[in-house]
């Protein structure tokens, strides 16, 4: 057994708990970090049980600065500038969300147990986190009205689909190359989805998503 | 080489962000026009690739891209003019991201590598966002918001579901080459299962972007508060390349033996778009808003025309083309009806016959267009999948089909009518004036042109599309 990717995957789970019950910004933010920081450390771990090469060590550095502190460092502007500290009034209360949250797992434990699939134990318990993660990520989106919170809850989106593939498919595929697109996709859309949010609060004063009300049929 | 068709644009955009407004339009004008030269270059003789295994010319991108060109020239030509009138917040922003927008959709045409297409694709939104965004009115934000949030997240399920058709490969230990002609020609050994799964995540994903209903929510709110010009880049030709996504996955469930599955899962989507779309155009007070939902109730009867097969994908090539070219007119249209009335409720647009001549032609003509009329093309692309569906046995989606394309066509008439025959009440705020009515009328002529006389090139591009699945054109 490879116990750091369990004391890594069990850092995400917590990092997936901790983000659904916190409602300070500032503490979401540094979470978010830690979770990029977390999943680029899966991301390498899962690798080295295969092949290791040159172009999997230089792209995980490439992913935690990305994934670890430019997004983080991009959330925070953000963060700073609008001035909120913390989401006041969510759809879903803190307590019923982390109580959604153990859900999460065990559904994610439910699923991977139905798929059959051939995986190694380690594989399995990525398998669970990744859906988890993602999961939770959809989950934040939908029951949080601020910008900010949606956003963080794209990017858990996204860390969790890319721990499926990680833990699904051969390294062999995903090419570095592809890899890197896919990142600055992310990083550029967290840049543009800055800059709207900017616009959101200084046109709307505040980041509340229930302002945008007005097109509709 | 192959990856200048979009390499082009996207460094033309990037230096089209530092120039001066002026050199910015001509710059705008010529890359278009070098694109449209470069694509008909490369569909005479296939340029090669440089990366064979990321980017490779397949009939059905070769098409997507013709069609996007071709719009793209007029669109730029009208866009110019259109900055005349228009006050804009940053014009240069504007122009390059609507030359990178260019270059993400051809690159998109262009992607070998399911990762690669879903880069293009994605990137497609982020470079497009800021033309929806430009005026920065509460609505653009809000409509904004809204596209950039839902597209992501969609199309972050579409990267799940080549996950899954990456582990289809690994599950049965295939070892070949991650890229769609690799994929296509050892189909039948993928394990279907996850095939299947993967399928179904794609269709999701990028059914988002196209604007398949229920994911469609986004689709009339960008489409009616960005202006004009990007309107019509959105609808003419953005949906294009995400349903070049979803025709790709359903090329690969034909040749797996499981196009039965992805073909019912489009018929579906295709018919509850084009009913949802009907709806909502029925008493639609906007008229850009109305414009966009058309879109939706393209977008659906092209996946219905996929999903039948045979003759009916034929019908849906040329729809993709000719709803392509009319659309994009109609918002071009729509441009000046906005700059002459400065509303877009229809209500306040009548007496455009008097105040507005040319473009009342160029609108009604389109209105004619894509209601599926003839002179134009859609009449015929329209027949053609009725035509197949009832070849193919679907005689219950066919009613259904032609059920929900009249209640569209009856929500159309009764705007238009009243917006051009209504009573008078406003002056108008800008004249028409001949270089922004030529765009138009221009991407109308070549639909009519295209329905009489249609270039040898052109029709083995699509013959060479549907026949990989086995549509046909002589039913």
């Amino acid at each position: 057994m490879f116990t750091g990717i369990n004391v890594i995957l069990v850092l995400i789970l917590l990092s997936v708990l901790l983000s659904l019950g916190s409602s300070r910004m500032m503490a979401l933010v540094k979470i978010m970090a830690l979770q990029g920081a977390m999943v680029s450390c899966a991301g390498l771990l899962l690798e080295q049980q295969g092949s290791t090469g040159h172009s999997g060590i230089f792209f995980f550095q490439v992913m935690l600065l990305v994934k670890g502190a430019l997004i983080p460092g991009l959330l925070y502007l953000a963060v700073t500038r609008v001035a909120i500290k913390r989401e006041v009034e969510p759809i879903i209360g803190y307590h019923a969300s982390l109580l959604t949250g153990l859900g999460l797992i065990l559904l994610s434990v439910y699923i991977t147990g139905r798929l059959h699939l051939s995986l190694a134990g380690d594989y399995a318990l990525v398998l669970i986190t990744a859906v988890t993660t993602l999961g939770g990520g959809l989950f934040l989106m939908m029951s949080r009205t601020k910008a900010i919170t949606q956003v963080i809850g794209y990017l858990m989106l996204e860390n969790g689909i890319y721990l499926v593939g990680a833990s699904l498919t051969k390294k062999t595929h995903n090419l570095s190359l592809v890899e890197f697109g896919i990142l600055l996709d992310l990083l550029v859309g967290v840049m543009i989805m800055g800059i709207i949010l900017h616009n959101i609060n200084r046109t709307f004063d505040d980041v509340d998503t229930a302002y945008l009300e007005q097109l509709k049929d | 080489m192959l990856e200048s068709v979009f390499l082009l644009p996207l460094f033309t955009g990037l230096i089209a962000l530092f120039l001066p407004v002026k050199l910015g339009r001509i710059v705008l004008v010529v890359t278009g026009l070098l694109h449209l030269q470069l694509t008909i270059l490369n569909l005479l003789h296939p340029l090669r690739p440089m990366a064979p295994g990321y980017f490779g010319v397949a009939p059905a991108g070769l098409l997507v891209l013709l069609v996007t060109s071709f719009i793209f020239v007029f669109i730029a030509w009208y866009a110019v003019f259109y900055m005349r009138e228009q006050e804009m917040e940053s014009e240069p922003i504007f122009i390059g991201c609507m030359l990178l927008f260019l270059g993400t959709m051809s690159m998109a045409a262009l992607a070998e590598h399911p990762m690669v297409l879903w880069i293009a694709i994605e990137a497609t939104t982020l470079v497009s966002a800021p033309l929806i965004f430009i005026n920065r009115s509460k609505r653009a934000i809000e409509a904004t918001w809204k596209y950039v949030l839902i597209c992501s997240v969609g199309i972050a399920l579409a990267l799940l579901g080549f996950f899954f058709i990456t582990l289809s490969m690994d599950q049965v230990g295939l070892d070949v080459p991650l890229t769609f002609s690799s994929l296509n020609s050892t189909a039948r050994q993928l394990d279907p299962l996850w095939l299947k799964t993967g399928c179904i995540f794609v269709l999701i994903g990028f059914g988002t972007k196209m604007g398949l209903a229920p994911m469609h929510t986004w689709l009339p709110d960008a489409h009616s508060e960005a202006p004009s010009p990007a309107s019509a880049l959105l609808s003419g030709a953005l949906l294009n390349c995400a349903f070049l996504g979803i025709y790709k996955v359903h090329t690969l469930m034909v040749l797996a033996g499981l196009g039965e599955f992805s073909g019912s899962l489009l018929i579906g989507f295709g018919l509850f778009s084009i009913l949802m779309a009907g709806i909502f155009i029925l008493r639609q007070p906007d008229y850009k808003r109305l414009l966009a939902y058309s879109s939706v109730e393209n977008m659906g009867v092209i996946a219905f025309g996929v999903g039948i097969g045979g003759l009916a994908l034929y019908g849906a090539m040329l729809h993709l083309i000719h709803h392509s070219l009319i659309k994009s007119s109609l918002f071009l249209s729509a441009g000046n009806l906005v700059l002459g009335f400065g509303t877009k409720l229809a209500a306040k647009c009548g007496g455009m016959v008097r105040l507005l001549p040319r473009t009342f032609v160029g609108f009604f003509g389109g209105f004619i267009g894509i209601s599926g009329l003839p002179p134009f093309g859609l009449f015929l692309s329209e027949l053609l999948i009725i035509l197949g569906a009832f070849q193919t046995g679907h005689p219950l989606a066919a009613g259904l089909f032609i059920a929900s394309l009249i209640l569209v066509l009856a929500g159309l008439v009764q705007i238009v009518t009243a917006m051009s025959f209504g009573p008078c009440e406003e002056e108008i705020l800008v004249p028409e004036q001949l270089l922004r009515i030529v765009p138009p009328y221009g991407l109308l002529l070549s639909s009519v042109v295209l329905s009489l006389w249609m270039p040898d090139a052109l029709y083995r591009i699509i013959v060479d599309t549907i026949s990989i699945i086995g549509g046909t054109i002589h039913g």
